[in-house]
């Protein structure tokens, strides 16, 4: 169930540069989160910024939640000032969340910057629930941007590095490392990451029949279903299922279900 | 308790008090029940239905502006048939009381849509949208598309609506004219309860790295505490002119902003994007409402109405 609730800010500190992880004691939501799923958070109490910021729950705790965030307009260089004990307004958990299907041989994860973000309770839920370890993909324009990569490691995930620049790991897109990983239907790739880079990551998988889920994001008002402003085009030809909602059909889809072509601007 | 009256009638409509939602920030009202009783709204008022369904604009859809949000949905809704079997139940089972909100393709549509709403019990009072900014491909329309935007018009679709049913029937205005009077007078004339009042502002943001618009449809709506000061004085140019009442809205999102719709003038007042920041504005501004009044020792806030001292 989804709540609105004050919560106390417990830590909030720079992970990478422009990059900050707040943790939140949020109990309610913790228990109600499933890995995939986001919160709307209030910035600022006034009305400018006027809308909450949607973001994605990193990792799912007893008594709370944590978030990474760049910090990239407005609404984030507030949040990024909230100090340690400061209290802030968050509603969720909001969405659907990342199925966790049994019998795969490969569970890969593709992350592209901050689309990391979802995906350590991801992991946390691959490895208590499915009792397997999930491999990723760590995407990044350099090698400072990269995000996490010492925390999967220490969870024993094998993690393959990417870079546009070529400054860490393999030179090249996110698509291409997972090319190289060479996935088969027996993989269960997760994506996470501009729009660009999980609609390469599609064509990947659709190309060897790999099935694919990616973590969309959008511009959102309400987070709740409500405004219908998050919508994404899906392959769905009916009227009145051609638009779905990041916030509520997703933020998790299918990427065959996505229109690819219609959602990437050139 | 109720040392004060919160009642009012709008056009014909009884709202237990005088707090509405603005069409489309609402959704069919169920959304918004898990956070408080949507039944304690003086009415919810229903995204805008269209006879079949519409998938609405491409996105981007929605962009935040300086207290305020551009949208461009372009009026995506189950429509009609899909409302009445699967969102009307909940208002109903809840008592609510209903402001179904309707946009079609000429006044025929709109008067076919107000008589099924009144026959198959979806509704206690229409609120025709003769001006969503937003249904056209801006790359094509020229300026004046908008029905609400012709006196003649409005006069023509209110008149056919009005023969369609004997519901409380609302036209909702656009702010996008010279003088809000004309259009008002003319729904006025054509025999309509009331008028609301204002839909978006049309507004246009520009990315300046990519060199595009931030919406897909070029252009959008702007709403939000931004607009309000155009809107309560829309409500008052209005109120001046009308015998009937208004429905005031634009950018309320406190109890002094509601205060101000009902003193320009306004019978009631709709809470619109707002609800998308806090979806129990409307629940804390009824609150806030019955509060100023017994501070200020006012017993019937149908005495605010217009009460402006000028």
């Amino acid at each position: 169930m989804t709540v609105i609730l004050d919560c106390e800010i417990t830590a909030h500190q720079e992970i990478a540069p422009g990059h900050k992880r707040i943790v939140l004691r949020a109990a309610p939501i913790a228990a109600a989160a499933a890995p995939g799923q986001f919160c709307m958070l209030e910035a600022h109490e006034g009305l400018y910024p006027f809308l909450r910021r949607p973001m994605s729950i990193e990792h799912i705790y007893k008594d709370g939640i944590s978030i990474l965030y760049k910090v990239l307009g407005l609404g984030t260089r507030l949040l990024a000032h909230m100090p340690t004990g400061a209290v802030i307004n968050v509603q969720g958990p909001l969405g659907n969340s990342f199925p966790l299907p049994e019998g795969y041989d490969r569970y890969l994860m593709v992350g592209g910057g901050i689309g990391i973000a979802p995906f350590p309770a991801l992991a946390e839920a691959i490895m208590q629930r499915l009792g397997r370890t999930p491999e990723l993909v760590a995407a990044a324009r350099s090698d400072g941007q990269l995000l996490l990569v010492k925390e999967f490691a220490r969870m024993g995930c094998p993690v393959h590095i990417v870079t546009d620049d070529g400054s860490a790991g393999m030179k090249g897109y996110a698509s291409d490392a997972l090319r190289a990983l060479e996935p088969d239907e027996r993989t269960l790739v997760y994506c996470c990451g501009p729009t660009v880079m999980m609609a390469a990551v599609h064509e990947v998988c659709a190309e060897r029949n790999v099935t694919c889920y990616a973590s969309l994001e959008a511009e959102m008002a309400c987070g709740d279903g409500v405004c219908m402003g998050c919508v994404v085009e899906t392959t769905a030809e009916d009227e009145a299922r051609r638009m779905a909602r990041v916030c509520r059909e997703g933020p998790i889809f299918d990427t065959r279900d996505i229109n690819w072509k219609a959602g990437v601007r050139p | 308790m109720n040392a004060v009256n919160l009642q009012v009638n709008l056009g014909g409509l009884v709202m237990k008090n005088p707090v509405t939602v603005a069409s489309g920030t609402f959704g069919y009202g169920a959304e918004y029940d898990q956070y408080f009783d949507v039944s304690r709204l003086g009415a919810v008022t229903v995204k805008s239905l269209t006879l079949k369904p519409r998938a609405g604009n491409k996105p981007p859809r929605i962009f935040e502006t300086p207290a305020g949000m551009l949208n461009a949905i372009g009026l995506q809704n189950v429509g009609l048939d899909a409302y009445l079997a699967d969102k009307l139940p909940f208002l109903r089972e809840k008592n609510c009381t209903i402001i179904a909100n309707i946009y079609g393709y000429g006044p025929d549509e709109y008067a076919e849509l107000a008589r099924r709403l009144e026959a198959e019990g979806g509704a206690d009072a229409i609120e025709a949208n003769l001006s969503c900014p937003n249904v056209h491909d801006a790359r094509h329309a020229r300026g004046g598309t908008l029905v609400s935007q012709s006196p003649e018009k409005v006069l023509e679709y209110t008149r056919a609506i009005k023969s369609a049913t004997k519901l409380p029937v609302f036209i909702k205005l656009s702010p996008n004219v010279a003088d809000i009077a004309a259009p008002a007078l003319a729904a006025q004339e054509g025999g309509a309860d009331a008028v609301s009042l204002i839909n978006t502002l049309l507004g246009m943001d520009i990315d300046p790295e990519t060199r595009r618009p931030r919406l897909g449809n070029i252009v959008g709506g702007l709403s939000g505490p931004a607009i309000r000061p155009v809107a309560v004085k829309m409500v008052w140019d209005a109120c001046r002119a009308l015998d009937i009442p208004v429905l005031g809205m634009g950018g309320i999102a406190s109890t002094g902003d509601a205060l101000q719709f009902l003193l320009a003038g306004a019978r009631a007042v709709a809470v619109g994007c707002m609800s998308f920041r806090q979806p129990d504005a409307a629940l804390k501004i009824i609150e806030g409402l019955e509060e100023y009044c017994i501070r200020q020792g006012i017993t019937d806030i149908n005495d605010l109405v217009g009460a402006v001292r000028i």
